[in-house]
């Protein structure tokens, strides 16, 4: 079942390898932005169901403070308020469900296209999907971000991790961890999360969404570091791949490329204030609680 | 749920992923080969060896247990500081964290020696089981040495041979590559012929290093050839099957279904049998040109190492974890032994036939798997398991 993911990838990166003159690090660029590409529409229903979330959580909040003792009511003030406002609550989750195969298989086809051991290797004879890509194996793993400059910046062996390469080679885990964090606030900036004193006071009080800040903000500090750790010990082609994930992440999430992707994938904005949601027990601010019910009837 | 507590198990479940996404925990491998399994001299016996990762190991064919060390003073068994009775097992762990995939070879009745993953030579006192000296290679080694009139040929794993002195360990010569050599070198009279993974079958002057032809095969080569009636016969990745003169000209072809990585095996009529990593097997006709005698899906999954001739029987083990024995006349299995639990049979096989030096009866045939549980498992040749190592 894997594999139905896995082999295209391997095979795409191969051939890749082979138009691109030979070019393993063109390749894994050239792929990653590909595939970020094409699960850009994925991408942005995840953003816009992540800051509808964000515009109704006021309401949230309100509805939470209300009904506090009665569990049925505020489930069903809450669904009332997603279904005016058109949000899915687990919206956000899918796009994300399907994205990660997708990310883990990009991933895993640089790790067997660099297969630099017996081990490794032979599991490639199975996921070549193209005749004639055979003769291309092994890939070419050494590589020169200058070829002009080869004795000042040594070629880097793709398949070693930073430590066993040329000094030089330790920037990409820095690298890493910079776009990584880059990346990290700008979907936070995009989802409209915020981590400011006040969402912390607000955690503090137990409410959700200032939990939910506090994780995505322990989440800019801790995911860089990690992922910048990883790629100590992984091989520099990951290294390549992170990079390049994470600067396309970055385009994806800024103002500007979301504008020019949204317009690329037809997509409107949605910046509409939320509309707000009148229960049949509401109690609309400083009015009776008599009035508030007479309201319905009237209806 | 506090939001705090419902934040940190959230973050967790993030790292977690996260993890998972920067492993790709989906069955990527990193080890680095598969076990190796051949024979080598103890007291004058032949036993079996056997490397794999963390061990290197001597086990007796009778029972696949391994040896135990005797003190040649006293004639008593060894024993550790536990009072237990020692083996003959070298760990990689107490020397280096040295890995091996590479056999040892036995000097003389005292002394081993034994390449490493981590680019050493361990010399070992094969009576005592200890490195007595370790010697630095060029590179890490993943395919078997071969010794032959007091010198060694070191096949390195990311490229280029070297010949080494027995005596002193100095390096004669060395023969660039500019891939890998996963496959032990060969000996053809004068020459060394090695296969590597840049695609080429080399030819070298065995005292010199000289270069003295090569073939390119169009894809990469990971196993060592067959030499028979004066004529070479290896595969590569590219599909393809090669007969090949001693000069250096390709004689004969043939496409096979994927790639070739196992040696191939010759019967006494002059039919090369061939698998290949899509679980076909071939007959080939080497007074022919190679041309197809019969072709036959065997297996499931992919066939790596070389098939073996037995009498009436070609036999062939595979990634699915079964091990076949085909008819020779038209490759129809005849019998079929299913290794417990499936692991893949990606390691070489190797077949005992009683003898002077090998305490058996019967012949075995030993098939080598990348399960911990069940690194060998040796069978009677009507597919009868005889023993598995570890018990």
């Amino acid at each position: 079942m894997w594999d139905l993911i896995l082999n295209p990838f391997v095979t795409i990166l191969a051939w890749l390898y082979a138009a691109l003159n030979q070019d393993i690090v063109l390749a894994i660029v050239v792929l990653t932005v590909i595939i970020r590409f094409l699960t850009y529409p994925l991408l942005a229903k995840q953003q816009e169901s992540s800051r509808k979330m964000q515009q109704i959580q006021p309401q949230l909040k309100k509805l939470q403070e209300k009904y506090k003792g009665d569990k049925e009511k505020m489930s069903q003030a809450q669904m009332k308020l997603y279904r005016e406002n058109k949000v899915n609550p687990v919206g956000g989750c899918f796009p994300m469900v399907i994205q990660f195969p997708i990310l883990i298989g990009l991933y895993q086809a640089i790790f067997y296209a660099l297969a630099a051991t017996p081990f490794q290797l032979v599991d490639l004879s199975e996921r070549l999907l193209i005749p004639g890509l055979d003769s291309l194996i092994p890939l070419q793993r050494m590589w020169s971000p200058i070829p002009q400059l080869v004795e000042l910046l040594p070629e880097l062996d793709l398949t070693l991790a930073p430590t066993e390469n040329p000094h030089y080679s330790l920037i990409l885990p820095l690298l890493v961890l910079v776009t990584t964090w880059a990346q990290q606030k700008l979907t936070m900036a995009t989802t409209g999360q915020k981590t400011t004193k006040k969402d912390d006071d607000d955690d503090d009080d137990g409410k959700p969404a200032g939990g939910q800040a506090q994780m995505m903000k322990s989440m800019t500090t801790i995911m860089p570091i990690m992922f910048g750790f990883f790629s100590l010990s992984f091989s520099v082609g990951l290294s390549v791949y992170f990079v390049t994930s994470n600067l396309i992440g970055i385009v994806q999430y800024s103002p500007q490329g979301r504008a020019v992707l949204d317009r690329l994938f037809r997509k409107k904005q949605t910046d509409e204030a939320p509309v707000e949601i009148v229960l049949e027990d509401d109690e609309p601010t400083r009015k009776p609680r008599k009035r508030r019910k007479k309201k319905p009837r009237k209806k | 749920m506090s939001g705090t507590i419902r934040a940190r198990l959230l973050l967790a479940l993030c790292l977690i992923v996260a993890g998972c996404l920067a492993t790709g925990c989906v069955g990527a491998r990193m080890g680095v080969s598969w076990p190796a399994v051949g024979l080598v001299m103890v007291n004058g016996e032949a036993k079996v060896s056997l490397a794999y990762n963390n061990d290197v190991a001597i086990l007796s064919p009778v029972n696949g247990a391994p040896l135990r060390l005797i003190n040649p003073l006293s004639g008593e068994a060894m024993r550790d500081s536990e009072n237990n009775p020692r083996d003959w097992i070298l760990r990689g762990s107490d020397n280096d964290g040295a890995q091996f995939h590479s056999l040892p070879i036995a000097l003389d009745d005292e002394t081993m020696i034994v390449a490493a993953n981590n680019g050493r030579l361990l010399k070992i006192d094969s009576v005592l089981v200890e490195v007595t000296r370790s010697i630095p290679l060029a590179d890490k080694v993943v395919a078997n040495l071969l010794a032959a009139d007091g010198v060694i040929y070191v096949p390195y794993q990311n490229g280029g041979l070297s010949a080494l002195s027995l005596e002193d360990f100095r390096e004669i010569w060395r023969f660039p590559t500019e891939e890998g050599i996963w496959a032990t070198p060969l000996l053809a009279g004068d020459m060394i012929i090695v296969a590597s993974i840049d695609h080429h079958l080399y030819a070298l002057d065995r005292d010199t290093g000289e270069f003295l032809w090569s073939v390119d095969l169009g894809g990469s080569a990971a196993s060592t050839p067959l030499l028979a009636k004066d004529r070479l016969y290896v595969g590569s990745f590219n599909k393809s099957f090669f007969e090949i003169s001693l000069e250096g000209r390709i004689l004969g072809f043939y496409q096979t279904e994927n790639w070739v990585w196992g040696t191939p095996a010759m019967d006494e009529n002059g039919v090369v049998y061939v698998a290949d990593l899509s679980g076909f097997v071939h007959a080939l006709d080497s007074e022919r040109n190679l041309a197809k005698i019969w072709s036959s899906e065997v297996a499931e999954r992919g066939i790596r190492a070389g098939p073996i001739v037995y009498q009436d029987r070609v036999i062939v083990a595979s990634r699915d974890g079964k091990v076949y024995w085909l008819d020779r006349r038209d490759g129809v299995p005849v019998n079929v032994r299913e290794v417990e639990e499936r692991p893949e049979l990606l390691g070489d096989m190797l077949l005992l036939e009683p003898s002077d030096s090998l305490d058996i009866d019967e012949p075995l045939l030993i098939v080598t798997s990348v399960h911990d549980g069940r690194l060998l498992i040796a069978f009677e040749v009507d597919g009868r398991q005889a023993w598995v190592y570890p018990r």
